[in-house]
């Protein structure tokens, strides 16, 4: 079976409006997403996410390269048959209920009549929007605008999900109800493919990473892969008395924090734990707790963006 | 092509649905109502004359509001979508971008055929007042006013594919006002040498012929002109529609043409 995305050294080069600079959006990007995946697309501002997604969608032609979705080549009617999209930050026509978006959505998707107003109605419990079915669009807050865009996406029952920066703008509790919603959504065997820059959200849902900075990929693979699983520190939780000296005790140790009796700290990774723990108590401090630290998304995400700035000035240097 | 004209109906649905949220229109209707009460007035200073100034004003009103409100509409119609970042959520589903152009435009269309029909109603509802008749002359001219109308409303979507409001705005009025006195343009191009007359032929070329839809005014061998008179057939109605039907179709041709090639960043 194909896979749900496959894109080949995707190009997109913008022109500047008036001085009709160049500047390359996309630099070659190149990925895979296999069906009934959540696949985490992270990046910082401007990476290239938003482009990449529109040029899949196809908003935009790409300048170079090739896509397929669900092995229909880009831009092709019948790929968009079978995918739900929430562009960022959606904006869809305040003047209609979200009960009249949805219908339009399903006109679109050449849903029948029949089925039409019934999985609106589903949908519109689904993402929770049941109280406020008979208000415009324009009276909804930015949240339950991206629930009903969610709701829109989905009115075609789709095979593919694409969700650009979904959890943007919402609370921590919208924030977990649509990491919920991803999640089920794999779950029915459905693909999900979303751009995101908050890490912590990626990292808890995504089967499957791709990190892009300034127009390319920096990486690409399971979080587990990516991340590895070498240790990179010790955190230690110690009690101790607030006015004690932890002397030799905090010698190489970094992100030393001391509140009330607690104080908490991390080892390098090469520390003799128990000859560590045994001084402690010694000293006199109680432990709490000891957890090997190991990179986080996060740290490799700031680690390959800072590869990316490194790589990108050495090239203009050369130029 | 059935699953073509069901998503086609559902832009232009809720094109229809959008724009009569737009308090300006009622503000025209209310326009339009006012000027046939003041065709009634002009009518009575008038000597023998009453029906003939209220058709006169009312036709005009027509013209005038309904070409005025479909420019208004039209300039908007594609740039507001895509200033917005509606158009995202509607082209990324299957749903081919003429499609969308064509919607937009047989919503639009519905919208000034609506306010076509009740600027007609009310003309009429004045010449009954008045103790006139009804006249096929008067609905051959209520005819002709709603093609122009939905003509101008294919120039200013024309423009709205590629343009801003302001300029399409601009261009289309005066492509309007152009293609109002083309028979003035068509003498200069016979009598005119030069820059002029080449320059009055291209622009009949370019500029659709919107005089036709309101003929009157003109001598044609020693004979007044006037949609009210028999000069005015339904055979002219039906030539000069055509004609409005073809700019129309060339005009969103193009526009989808234009549209088809944008990217909606």
């Amino acid at each position: 079976m194909e896979p749900a995305i496959d894109v080949r050294d995707l190009r997109k080069t913008f022109r500047t409006p008036f001085r009709r600079r160049k500047v390359e959006a996309l630099r070659g990007v190149t990925f895979t997403v296999e069906r009934g995946q959540i696949f985490g697309f992270v990046g910082p501002n401007g990476a290239g996410k938003t482009t990449t997604i529109r040029t899949l969608m196809g908003l935009i032609r790409p300048s170079g390269g090739t896509a397929t979705i669900l092995g229909h080549e880009i831009p092709s009617r019948a790929a968009r048959e079978k995918l739900g999209f929430l562009p960022e930050s959606p904006y869809f026509y305040d003047y209609l209920t979200v009960g009249e978006l949805l219908d339009l959505a399903g006109r679109l998707f050449g849903v029948p009549h029949a089925v039409r107003a019934k999985r609106a109605d589903e949908l519109i419990e689904r993402v929770g929007l049941g109280r406020a079915r008979t208000q415009s669009l324009k009276k909804f807050s930015k949240g339950m605008l991206q629930r009903a865009g969610l709701a829109q996406a989905l009115m075609n029952d789709p095979e593919l999900v694409v969700l650009d920066e979904p959890m943007s703008g919402l609370d921590p509790i919208g924030r977990k109800e649509i990491r919920d919603l991803i999640v089920e959504l794999r779950d029915q065997g459905k693909t999900v493919f979303f751009s995101s820059h908050i890490l912590t959200d990626v990292e808890a849902i995504a089967d499957h990473v791709a990190i892009i900075a300034r127009g390319s990929l920096q990486a690409t693979g399971k979080p587990a892969e990516l991340l590895g699983k070498t240790v990179l520190g010790i955190d230690v939780t110690l009690r101790v008395s607030a006015d004690q000296d932890l002397g030799e005790l905090t010698a190489g140790a970094s992100r030393i924090r001391r509140a009330a009796e607690e104080t908490s700290l991390t080892l390098p990774a090469d520390t003799d734990v128990d000859a560590w723990l045994s001084r402690a108590r010694e000293a006199g401090a109680k432990l709490i707790s000891v957890t090997p630290r190991h990179e986080t998304l996060e740290e490799m995400f700031l680690r390959e963006i800072a590869n990316a700035d490194r790589s990108s000035e050495a090239t203009e240097g050369r130029i | 092509m059935i699953g073509s004209l069901l998503r086609i109906w559902a832009i232009a649905l809720n094109t229809f649905r959008e724009a009569a949220r737009i308090r300006v229109l009622y503000g025209i209707v209310v326009l339009v109502i006012g000027a046939n009460v003041l065709a009634l007035v002009l009518g009575e200073m008038s000597i023998r004359e009453q029906t003939r100034v209220a058709q006169d004003i009312g036709l005009a009103g027509i013209s005038l509001f309904g070409s005025l409100t479909a420019i208004f509409l039209g300039v908007f119609l594609l740039y507001s979508e895509v200033q917005r970042r509606t158009i995202h959520s509607i082209v990324s589903k299957p749903i081919e971008r003429w499609e969308f152009v064509v919607g937009k435009y047989a919503g639009m269309a519905l919208v000034l055929s609506v306010l076509v029909a009740l600027f007609g109603v009310a003309m009429l509802a004045m010449l009954l007042l008045q103790g006139g008749g009804i006249t096929p002359a008067i609905l051959r001219a209520l005819v002709l006013a709603w093609i122009e109308v939905l003509t101008v409303a294919a120039i200013a979507i024309f423009f709205s594919s590629f343009s801003s409001p302001f300029l399409s705005g601009i261009f289309a009025l005066a492509m309007w006002v152009i293609g109002r006195v083309t028979p003035d343009i068509e003498a200069a191009a016979r009598s005119a040498e030069g820059w002029i007359h080449w320059t009055a032929k291209v622009t009949l070329e370019i500029v659709p012929d919107i005089h036709l839809f309101s003929p009157s005014g003109r001598v044609v061998d020693g004979t007044a002109v006037s949609v009210h008179a028999s000069f005015v057939t339904w055979s002219y109605v039906g030539i000069a529609s055509l004609h409005g039907l073809g700019w129309i179709c060339g005009l969103l041709a193009v526009a989808c043409i234009l549209f088809h090639r944008r990217d909606f960043s």
